[in-house]
C-alpha cells in the first residue's frame, strides 16, 4: 500500500467519511470490515440480500484507494480458462508460420534429429511465454502493478470446483500455470467476494475470507443513504418512504424491497413531484420496488394503514 | 491475554460455531489490530473472522455478550468496610475481604478460577464442587479460621458479625461466576447429551416439550444431507468422443484439434414422489414424517408429496406455501386421523397420479401397511413398482411385528426395492442418505 492509501484506512472513522463523500453510506460493520480486511491483506466474503450495495462497496473501494476494479462476475460453467489465462492459440500458430524460415536457418547445419532437439531446446519455451499469454480477471489482478480492487461477484452462482480453484488465490495470492510456473502477486489486491445465498459457500472459502454480512439498512442509515443518492428529496417524503419501506420489509414477500429499489422510488416520486406519500400514487407506483404480482397484492392491502403509520412516524419526529 | 482467548473459542464451539485453527490465528491478529478498549469495534471484528454465517452472528453476539460481561463485584453492603482488628491471620483474603477490596477481590476469584479450571466445568452437578475449589483456591480456610476464633471469644461482636456476612456475600459472588462459566461451557455437552437420546428415541415416545428441539434436530440433519447432495457432478464418461464439441472450440486454433472434449453426463438430482400414512395408528411418528418430507422438499427440487388414511391427496402445495408446523397440522386436518385403508389409497393413487410416474421417478411410501383387514390392493402397488425406478417403504414398525394382525406388510412386501424399519432420526437420516446416493449412482 502507499503511504496516501494507508492515510486513508488510518481509522475506522477515517474510512466512513471517506466513503460517505464519495456517496456510499456504510454501517460500522462495514467500515471495520474495511479497515481489518485492508490491514490483515485478507478477502471479504459479503453476503446478503440482493441490493444492499455489495457490488457497490468494492466499486467505492475502488474509488476511494483510486485503484483499478477488476471484477469477474461468476456464472455456472465459468472455467480456468475464462477466470485466469487463455493460451493464445492463433496467434501462436500465425507466429510458427511467420517465422518458418528462420526456424529453418536456427536448424539449419544440424545434422538429425536429436541435434535439432537440442538446438530448439536452446532457445527455450518461445511460444509458451508471457506474450503469448491472454491474462483473463484474475491474472490482471495479481499482475496489476500498483495492486488493484478484485471483485468477485456473485460467487455462489459458480460450480463447486471453480471454488476449490479460488483457494489458492485467496490464501497465497499466486496462481499457477504449469508453462510459467508461478506468479505471484506484485502487489495484494484487495478482494471483494459477493453472495446471494443461493447456495452455502464451502467451509474452505468460507475459512479464508473475513465474512461480513450487510442486513437490510435501518430506518435511520437508509434515510442517509437516499440523502446521499438523491440529495434533493423533500425531507417529509424521504422520512415517509422509508418508513414505508421498512414497514413492507416486515410482511411475507416473495422477494423484499432492496435499498437500490427504494432509491429507485424515491427517484420515481421525485419525477411525479410528490412531497407526501399519498395511497393513490403509492399504488400506481408499488411496481417500482415490488416485483411479484402476489407481494403488490399483499402491500395493497396494507397500503392504507403503512401510509397512515408512516406519516404519523414522520410527524411525531416533526 | 491467550488463554482468555481460547476460553472464548472453546465457548462458541459450545454453541455450535464452528472455528477451525486458521481462523483462531486470523481472530488473534483481529483483536490485536482492533485492540480491546473498543467494545463494539472488537465485537463487529471478531465476528467477521470467527462467524461465517447469518446464524452463526446471532450465536456469535449472544456468547460474545455473555463472555466479555464484565463482571465487577456487586455491591453487597452499602455500609463501611469492617474495621479490622490488626492481626489478619487469614491472608491476604480475610484482609481484602475486611477491606472491602472489590477490585483485588475479583482480581483473586479470575486467578483461582484459572488456577483451578472452571473452564472445565460441564455439568450442573458440579457447580458446588467448582465453587468450593475456587473459594479454597482463594484461601477461605483463613477466613473460616478467623471467624471462628473470633466466635469462640465470646459473641465476636459486630467484626465478627460482618466478616461472617463478607464470607456469605463471598460466597455467592463465587457461585454466581462459577454458574455464569457452566452455561457458557457447559451447554455444549448437555446439549450433545439431549440431542443424543432425541435421536435414538422412538419418535412416537417423544413428549411434547421435546418437539421444539427435535425439529432444530430435523433441520440440522436436512441441512447437512442438503449440503451433502445438492451439489450436482458432472462425470466424464472418458473414452467416448464428443466430436461437435471438439470441434467448436477448436475453431479459434483453424479447425486444428489440439484439444478433445469427451462426452459427459450432469448426474440430476433424484424425482420423488413420497406418500405419507397419517392415520391413527401412526398419527405420532407421521408429524415427523412429514416434517421431514417438508425439510426434504427444500433439498430435492422435484419432490412431490401425498397424504392418506381413508383416501389419498396431493400435499405438495401445503409444504410449499407454509412453514413447517402449520403445514403439518394442516395435513393432519385434512386427512389425519381416519382408519387407515390401503386399499382405497393405492387406488387413488393409480387413478389420480399414476400417470406422472415414469422411469426417472423414485417412490417412498411410509406407513405400517395396516389396513384394517380390507383389500390391500397389492397388484397396484405392483404396478407402480413396475413403473419407477425405486419402491421404497418406510416402516415405523419393528420387522417382528410385518405381517401380523391386520399388518399387510408380506403382500407388500416383494414390490418393495427397499424395506427399512424407521422408527428413529437416525433411521430416517440414514434411509435418506441411502436414497441420495444410490439415486446418483444409478443416474
Amino acid at each position: 500500500m502507499t503511504p496516501e492509501q494507508l492515510e486513508k484506512l488510518e481509522s475506522i472513522e477515517r474510512v466512513r467519511e471517506g466513503y460517505a463523500e464519495l456517496g456510499y453510506i456504510c454501517s460500522r460493520q462495514i467500515a471495520t470490515a474495511i479497515y481489518v480486511a485492508s490491514h490483515l491483506g485478507k478477502p471479504v466474503l459479503v453476503e446478503g440480500p440482493a441490493g444492499v450495495g455489495k457490488t457497490e462497496l468494492a466499486n467505492t473501494t475502488a474509488a476511494y484507494l483510486d485503484l483499478p476494479l477488476i471484477r469477474l462476475q461468476c456464472y455456472e460453467g465459468l472455467d480456468e480458462a475464462k477466470a485466469l489465462y487463455e493460451w493464445r492459440y492463433a496467434k501462436q500458430l500465425l507466429y510458427t508460420q511467420i517465422l518458418r524460415d528462420k526456424l529453418g536457418e536456427v536448424l539449419g547445419e544440424a545434422q538429425g534429429l536429436k541435434e535439432s532437439m537440442d538446438r530448439l531446446h536452446a532457445h527455450a519455451d518461445v511460444f509458451f511465454s508471457e506474450r503469448f499469454l491472454a491474462p483473463r480477471p484474475l491474472l490482471k489482478a495479481l499482475r496489476e502493478p500498483g495492486g488493484a480492487v478484485l471483485l468477485i461477484d456473485e460467487v455462489d452462482k459458480s460450480d463447486h470446483e471453480f471454488e476449490a480453484f479460488l483457494l489458492e488465490i485467496l490464501s497465497e495470492f499466486q496462481v499457477s500455470i504449469p508453462e510459467l510456473g508461478t506468479i505471484k502477486a506484485a502487489r495484494r489486491p484487495v478482494v471483494f467476494l459477493t453472495s446471494n445465498n443461493t447456495r452455502e459457500m464451502s467451509d474452505a472459502l468460507k475459512r479464508r475470507c473475513l465474512h461480513l454480512y450487510v442486513p437490510f439498512p435501518d430506518a435511520p442509515l437508509e434515510r442517509e443513504i437516499i440523502q446521499a443518492r438523491i440529495p434533493e428529496i423533500p425531507r417529509h417524503l424521504k422520512h415517509q418512504l422509508v418508513s414505508f419501506v421498512q414497514q413492507v420489509r416486515e410482511l411475507d414477500l416473495k422477494k423484499q424491497p432492496s435499498v437500490s429499489e427504494s432509491i429507485d422510488w424515491a427517484r420515481v416520486l421525485l419525477l411525479l413531484h410528490a412531497d407526501e406519500l399519498d395511497p393513490d400514487m403509492v399504488r400506481q407506483t408499488l411496481n417500482v420496488f415490488l416485483k411479484f404480482e402476489e407481494d403488490i397484492q399483499s402491500v395493497d392491502a396494507e397500503l392504507y394503514g403503512f401510509t397512515r403509520q408512516a406519516k404519523k412516524a414522520d410527524g411525531a419526529r416533526a | 491475554m491467550e488463554r482468555t482467548f481460547t476460553n472464548f473459542l472453546s465457548a462458541l464451539r459450545g454453541a455450535e460455531i464452528r472455528v477451525s485453527v486458521a481462523e483462531t490465528l486470523d481472530a488473534m491478529e483481529t483483536a490485536e489490530l482492533m485492540g480491546w478498549s473498543d467494545r463494539q469495534g472488537l465485537h463487529d471484528a471478531l465476528s467477521m473472522a470467527l462467524a461465517k454465517t447469518a446464524e452463526e452472528k446471532t450465536g456469535f453476539t449472544r456468547i460474545f455478550d455473555e463472555f466479555f460481561a464484565f463482571e465487577s463485584f456487586h455491591d453487597h453492603q452499602e455500609g463501611e468496610a469492617p474495621e479490622g482488628n490488626g492481626q489478619a491471620e487469614g491472608g491476604d483474603l480475610l484482609a481484602m475481604l475486611e477491606a472491602g477490596d472489590r477490585a483485588a477481590l475479583a482480581l483473586a476469584m479470575q486467578e483461582a478460577a484459572v488456577e483451578v479450571g472452571v473452564e472445565n466445568i460441564r455439568f450442573f452437578t458440579q457447580r458446588g464442587l467448582y465453587t468450593q475449589r475456587v473459594l479454597q483456591q482463594m484461601g477461605v480456610e483463613g477466613v473460616d479460621a478467623q471467624i471462628q476464633a473470633m466466635g469462640g471469644q465470646g459473641g465476636g461482636g459486630s467484626a465478627g458479625q460482618a466478616l461472617q456476612e463478607s464470607r456469605a456475600w463471598l460466597f455467592e459472588q463465587v457461585r454466581n461466576y462459577v454458574e455464569q462459566q457452566l452455561s457458557l461451557q457447559g451447554a455444549a455437552t448437555s446439549q450433545e447429551l439431549r440431542e443424543d437420546r432425541l435421536r435414538r428415541s422412538r419418535l412416537g415416545n417423544l413428549d411434547r416439550r421435546d418437539r421444539e428441539q427435535m425439529r432444530r434436530i430435523v433441520e440440522k440433519i436436512c441441512r447437512r444431507l442438503v449440503a451433502l447432495h445438492s451439489r450436482r457432478r458432472k462425470m466424464k464418461n472418458r473414452g467416448q468422443l464428443d466430436i461437435r464439441r471438439t470441434m467448436r472450440r477448436n475453431y479459434g486454433n483453424d479447425g486444428v484439434l489440439f484439444e478433445l472434449e469427451w462426452k459427459k453426463r450432469k448426474l440430476d438430482r433424484p424425482r420423488v414422489m413420497a406418500i405419507c400414512d397419517v392415520s391413527g395408528s401412526v398419527a405420532s411418528v407421521a408429524r415427523f414424517l412429514l416434517q421431514f418430507l417438508y425439510e426434504l422438499h427444500e433439498l430435492l427440487n422435484d419432490i412431490r408429496s401425498f397424504a392418506f388414511s381413508g383416501y389419498l391427496i396431493e400435499v405438495s402445495e401445503h409444504f410449499k406455501d407454509n412453514i413447517a408446523d402449520k403445514a403439518a397440522d394442516k395435513v393432519m386436518q385434512k386427512v389425519g386421523y381416519m382408519p387407515t385403508d390401503y386399499g382405497e389409497s393405492l387406488t387413488n393413487f393409480r387413478e389420480s397420479f399414476l400417470a406422472d410416474v415414469d422411469r426417472n421417478t423414485t417412490i417412498i411410501i411410509l406407513g405400517d401397511a395396516r389396513s384394517n383387514n380390507t383389500d390391500p390392493k397389492a397388484g397396484y402397488l405392483k404396478e407402480m413398482h413396475e413403473r419407477c425406478k425405486r419402491l421404497i417403504w418406510l416402516n415405523p414398525e419393528p420387522p417382528p411385528l410385518w405381517g401380523t394382525g391386520d399388518s399387510e406388510m408380506r403382500r407388500y412386501r416383494p414390490y418393495c426395492d427397499l424395506l427399512r424399519e424407521c422408527n428413529t432420526l437416525n433411521h430416517l437420516e440414514r434411509v435418506v442418505n441411502d436414497l441420495l446416493e444410490t439415486t446418483q449412482r444409478a443416474a
